[in-house]
């Protein structure tokens, strides 16, 4: 087996299957990337058993084949060596030599028949969503995805698809992000899956902002996420989320509406002095007044009085800062409403402009 | 100086007081009727008959077949003792309940301030009688053993006074059952060496104790000469919660046993929310008859003060423990619940799924309504699931 191929041009591959790759493995075979040439293809394929994506790229002078090699050795080589230059890897038996200009290097192979791959998905829902509609979907709502909780299915980001709508839901239990899109879709009856995070966070980074469209096929088990050069396939995680539309406030009493900007700043000027643990903030509203005070451990005060727009009781709750400042980063109007209830119950924000996106956020007993 | 403050007959007393009718007969609490269930506790006219806690219900109706049974209310009594507790509070913040009948005050930072421990000890037990309509019985000693000791020698409605030169010659006609750590087992092998008294046990060189009782033998032999140094640990000192139950009978039937566990965790947890306390480790004892004892902890992500929470884990600790009972029929002889691992602040987030802020407004309902009205029944059903 033989590729040849120019350094730039299999840089951002191998990026891509190191991203996947899990830096500390029990099994060899998984930090390699898989290399196989075919038909003037060279793929190069990155697993670590749940999350696998496949590049390929178009290459001339070679020899099919295929081999494993060591992915995070290969990359960092690659990355030192000079722009432009050319690469020539060439495969004898279980040692690869790669050579460039005047350097070369042997690396140890393991047999491509080892690597394991996610197999053709069986009966899949496909469909075609515009890259950057999907794009805003998850980043809009990636934030909330819960880490490493006990609740497995909140680790991962809910997309649920009916039709001509497609919904993604991220929560970690204390906040929940929803956002929903229009798009071209007839699934019969609605489809839910849960994505895990770690794919989540590589589909978005593969994602570009663009009206091109990728293909999305959703079976049992998994969803596989076609470009032109790129595959992408993860497992789902088996579970069942939790009834979003039920913790998403519908009618609010107290609705506070500012400049996000104005909001977010203040917010951010007292969060300095927050518990670093809690991070906990009080807000105290008033006719036409938001006041928000923050204190900590060290006895530090902050405290801001924002100008809003305001009719409502006059009434005090505990948030999070880092939650409403997640959610004010997420928002991209200019104004912003916050619903609340009292000083007990979820507090709902979305920005006048865009209310296909909504955050809620449970308060805080400070 | 340390007062051990113990009401007479609580549970049974407490609901006299709410049913006058009931005055002068022998009333028990328990159930749930007079053919299943066991007798949670009984008042002294009861107690004449020979009924006694923990005892079948069977056999206390055939003991006393005027017996009247009262089920459990154990709200009423935990805000019943919450009052009882704000009077204590009023002479020192240094207050170690033992259960809900029963607490250890240190008053040697309050003599100052309200003349005596004795002084203080007769007007607590006072305004409890006064406000309350309850009976407890003092004791007043320079440490904790003595003081418990002296609370019980003339109950009920007793008053004892043991000052530090008068310890010995009031602790030496006892018998050594008195002594904490001497159960009917060690009793036995003392009264075979054929000492009886404390008096017997102090005449005993700390070496043969040890020789024959191991570490046991160095306890006994201080507490036998008045001494122990152990301080009234209050709430907001101590690193743990806990409430425990040593039934006069052992209990085998599962169900009683796990109604117990819920009672013990009730008030654990009410505790726990009253001190705005939460903890992050539950633990859960179990004394079988033979002594043997069983303490399972485990430890959650996130500390909590909510009876469900608790209650939870509390229900797969026990089970765990009796699992590792060979006999498989597990005698009970104590039961124990407890929580540790406080964290200082009592910042809390909502969750928005977990059945957590439905469980912290029931809670909080419920604390409210026993504290404020304490008639109310307001607790959980038999928590047997």
């Amino acid at each position: 087996m033989k590729i040849s191929i120019s350094r730039d041009a299999i840089l951002t591959p191998l990026q891509m299957a190191n991203n996947v790759i899990e830096r500390r493995q029990t099994l060899p075979i998984l930090s390699n990337v898989l290399m196989s040439v075919k038909d003037n293809t060279l793929s190069l394929t990155g697993t670590d058993l749940e999350v696998e994506i496949i590049n390929h790229c178009a290459i001339e002078n070679n020899e099919d084949g295929e081999t494993t090699l060591p992915a995070r050795k290969l990359l960092d080589i690659c990355k030192a060596l000079p722009e432009g230059s050319n690469i020539e890897i060439l495969i004898d038996q279980e040692r690869a030599v790669l050579k460039s200009g005047r350097s070369r290097f042997t690396l140890s192979t393991l047999s491509a028949t080892e690597f394991p791959s996610i197999d053709a998905l069986i009966s899949p829902f496909e469909f075609n969503v515009p890259q950057k509609t999907f794009k805003k979907l998850i980043d809009q709502t990636q934030f909330c995805m819960a880490q490493q909780d006990v609740r497995y299915y909140l680790n991962g980001l809910m997309l649920e698809l009916s039709n001509n709508q497609m919904i993604a839901v991220a929560t970690d239990g204390h906040r929940l992000a929803f956002c929903q899109a229009e798009i071209d879709l007839n699934p019969g009856e609605t489809r839910q899956v849960i994505v895990p995070r770690k794919a989540v966070n590589e589909i978005s980074r593969l994602l570009e902002e663009s009206d091109e469209s990728v293909k999305v096929s959703l079976s049992e088990n998994h969803i596989r996420i076609s470009f032109s050069e790129v595959i992408f396939t993860s497992k789902l995680i088996d579970g069942k989320f939790p009834d979003y539309q039920q913790v998403i406030p519908q009618k609010c009493d107290n609705e506070v509406k500012s400049s996000r900007d104005n909001l977010y700043q203040s917010f951010h000027r007292t969060s300095v002095l927050s518990n670093e643990k809690y991070r906990g903030m009080r807000l105290q509203l008033s006719e036409n007044q938001l006041q928000a005070t923050v204190h900590n451990p060290e006895q530090d005060e902050a405290e801001e009085v924002i100008e809003v727009n305001y009719s409502g009781d006059e009434f005090e709750i505990g948030f999070n800062v880092a939650y409403l400042l997640d959610a004010l980063s997420a928002i991209k109007s200019e104004e912003v409403v916050m619903q609340l209830t009292d000083s007990n119950h979820s507090c709902l924000l979305f920005g006048t402009d865009d209310v296909n996106s909504k955050y809620v956020v449970m308060p805080m007993r400070l | 100086m340390i007062i051990h403050l113990d009401m007479d007959a609580f549970y049974a007393s407490v609901e006299e007081r709410e049913h006058p009718e009931l005055v002068g007969l022998p009333v028990v609490v328990g159930g749930p009727s007079k053919t299943r269930g066991v007798v949670a506790a009984a008042n002294y006219e009861a107690r004449k008959f020979g009924v006694v806690s923990a005892m079948p219900m069977m056999q206390a109706s055939r003991l006393c077949p005027e017996l009247q049974i009262l089920p459990v209310n154990m709200p009423l009594y935990v805000s019943v003792s919450k009052q009882i507790h704000e009077i204590f509070n009023r002479y020192t913040p240094e207050i170690e309940p033992l259960s809900l009948d029963e607490a250890f005050l240190d008053v040697s930072g309050s003599i100052k301030l309200f003349g005596s421990a004795e002084e203080i000890a007769r007007r607590i037990k006072q305004e409890i009688k006064d406000e309350l309509r309850l009976v407890v019985s003092a004791g007043i000693a320079p440490n904790k053993f003595v003081a418990k000791i002296a609370s019980d020698f003339d109950k009920p409605d007793g008053f004892v006074v043991v000052e530090e030169d008068a310890m010995q010659d009031f602790l030496d006609p006892l018998p050594v059952k008195r002594i904490w750590g001497v159960g009917k087992k060690t009793e036995l092998q003392l009264n075979n060496y054929g000492i009886t008294t404390i008096k017997d046990l102090r005449n005993q060189s700390v070496r043969w104790l040890i020789d024959r009782f191991g570490k046991q033998g160095d306890h006994i032999y201080r507490l036998a000469h008045g001494l122990d140094k152990r301080e009234v640990i209050s709430d907001a000192k101590a690193k743990s919660i806990s409430a425990e139950n040593t039934f006069i009978e052992n209990i085998s039937d599962k169900e009683i046993l796990i109604a117990y566990l819920s009672l013990l965790t009730e008030q654990v947890a009410a505790r726990l929310r009253e001190k705005n306390r939460k903890g992050k480790t539950v633990t859960v004892k179990v004394r079988f008859h033979d002594f043997t004892t069983i303490v399972r902890s485990k430890t959650l992500a996130e500390s909590t003060n909510q009876t469900q929470q608790i209650w939870l884990l509390v229900k797969s600790l026990f089970t765990a423990a009796v699992a590792s009972n060979a006999s498989g029929r597990p005698v009970v002889r104590l039961l124990g619940v407890g929580v540790s691992g406080f964290n200082n602040d009592t910042t809390y987030q909502g969750d928005l799924f977990s059945e957590g802020s439905k469980h912290d407004e029931l809670d909080g309902v419920a604390d409210e309504i026993n504290q404020r009205f304490g008639k109310l029944k307001i607790h959980r059903g038999r928590n047997t699931k």
